[in-house]
């Protein structure tokens, strides 16, 4: 990944963790699989970047997580959305669209901004 | 015989000493995701799968000085709630000890007088100012600490508390400001030993 595409994921990071739960519980390895394949290979993170954003949002009541172990499998811990965390992930899509839009709108070149 | 991610995991635990509970925690978790990568290989699992399962989680020392800035946030928060109930407890102590004297008519020091009163209203400046100037030095917070257990210390000495036989609505206060100075001093020290850790982190980086 380039060093600016970089830079621009850390300050995303929460929100792009919190989006990778939303379509259910996952552990560490599965969101970061999850994170790769929706961004199309964009965001090859080094996995361990996502376990202090995964600790750091069950800090603050987005997550919970619990230790669980699928039949013949290994131990894994597991995250979820807690309410608040879908209430987070809404409020952060909401300010990304507009701030994406504004910065389309600069970047493009096609219209004037604010419209 | 250690293996890769037995190795890993082990430098991991060392790097996150800083806090031993997140350590075990962090150490589980990822030993069971490296584990699971490493099995996921495509070319099976093997010595040589478990090193590229180390390879793309990142070097631990990363990883840790990571979980150290987020701890320096927590822990910083932390100690201003610790000093702001600090300083509530020692001016409602010293307010009550004042109170007490002036019935009395006197303490057993002609200096613990000052210490108490100016160790107190300097502390409080230091903190307001490092809390606005120095927000990611943690000497203000720790020369605050140093003026409040001085007051605190003057205070006590001041009222001859435990020799007179006080009252306990002036025995509380004072035994709630030394419990909370106690604290604060390990949460200083938390914060000072979590930032030489994440300082040494980042040089090793």
């Amino acid at each position: 990944m380039l060093g600016m595409e970089a830079e621009m994921l850390k300050g995303h990071l929460d929100a792009i963790v919190l989006a990778a739960l939303e379509a259910g519980p996952a552990h560490g390895y599965a969101i970061i699989e999850t994170i790769k394949r929706n961004s199309t290979n964009t965001f090859d993170l080094p996995e361990g970047t996502v376990y202090p954003a995964l600790h750091r949002l069950e800090a603050v009541g987005l997550l919970s997580s619990a230790w669980m172990t699928p039949p013949g499998g290994r131990r894994r811990r597991m995250y979820s959305l807690t309410k608040a965390g879908s209430a987070a992930l809404a409020d952060r899509r909401k300010a990304w669209g507009r701030f994406s839009q504004a910065v389309d709108a600069l970047l493009g070149g096609g219209r004037a901004w604010p419209a | 015989m250690a293996g890769v991610i037995d190795d890993y995991v082990a430098a991991l635990r060392r790097d996150l000493d800083f806090d031993p509970t997140l350590a075990r925690r962090l150490a589980d978790e990822v030993e069971s995701q490296l584990w699971e990568a490493a099995e996921a290989d495509l070319a099976g699992p093997s010595p040589e799968a478990e090193r590229r399962a180390v390879a793309r989680f990142g070097l631990a020392r990363e990883v840790a000085a990571q979980f150290a800035s987020d701890a320096i946030a927590r822990q910083a928060r932390r100690s201003c709630i610790m000093l702001a109930a600090t300083v509530a407890v020692t001016f409602i102590a010293m307010r009550l000890r004042v109170i007490w004297l002036d019935d009395l008519g006197g303490s057993v020091s002609a200096l613990a007088p000052l210490i108490d009163r100016y160790a107190f209203i300097a502390a409080l400046l230091v903190g307001i100012v490092g809390w606005f100037a120095f927000r990611r030095s943690v000497l203000p917070l720790a020369v605050c600490r140093a003026g409040l257990a001085a007051s605190i210390a003057a205070g006590i000495a001041r009222a001859g508390l435990f020799v007179d036989g006080a009252p306990l609505h002036v025995l509380l206060p004072a035994a709630g400001e030394i419990a909370l100075i106690g604290l604060l001093s390990w949460h200083v020290f938390g914060l000072h030993r979590r930032l030489r850790r994440t300082a040494t982190l980042r040089r090793a980086g």
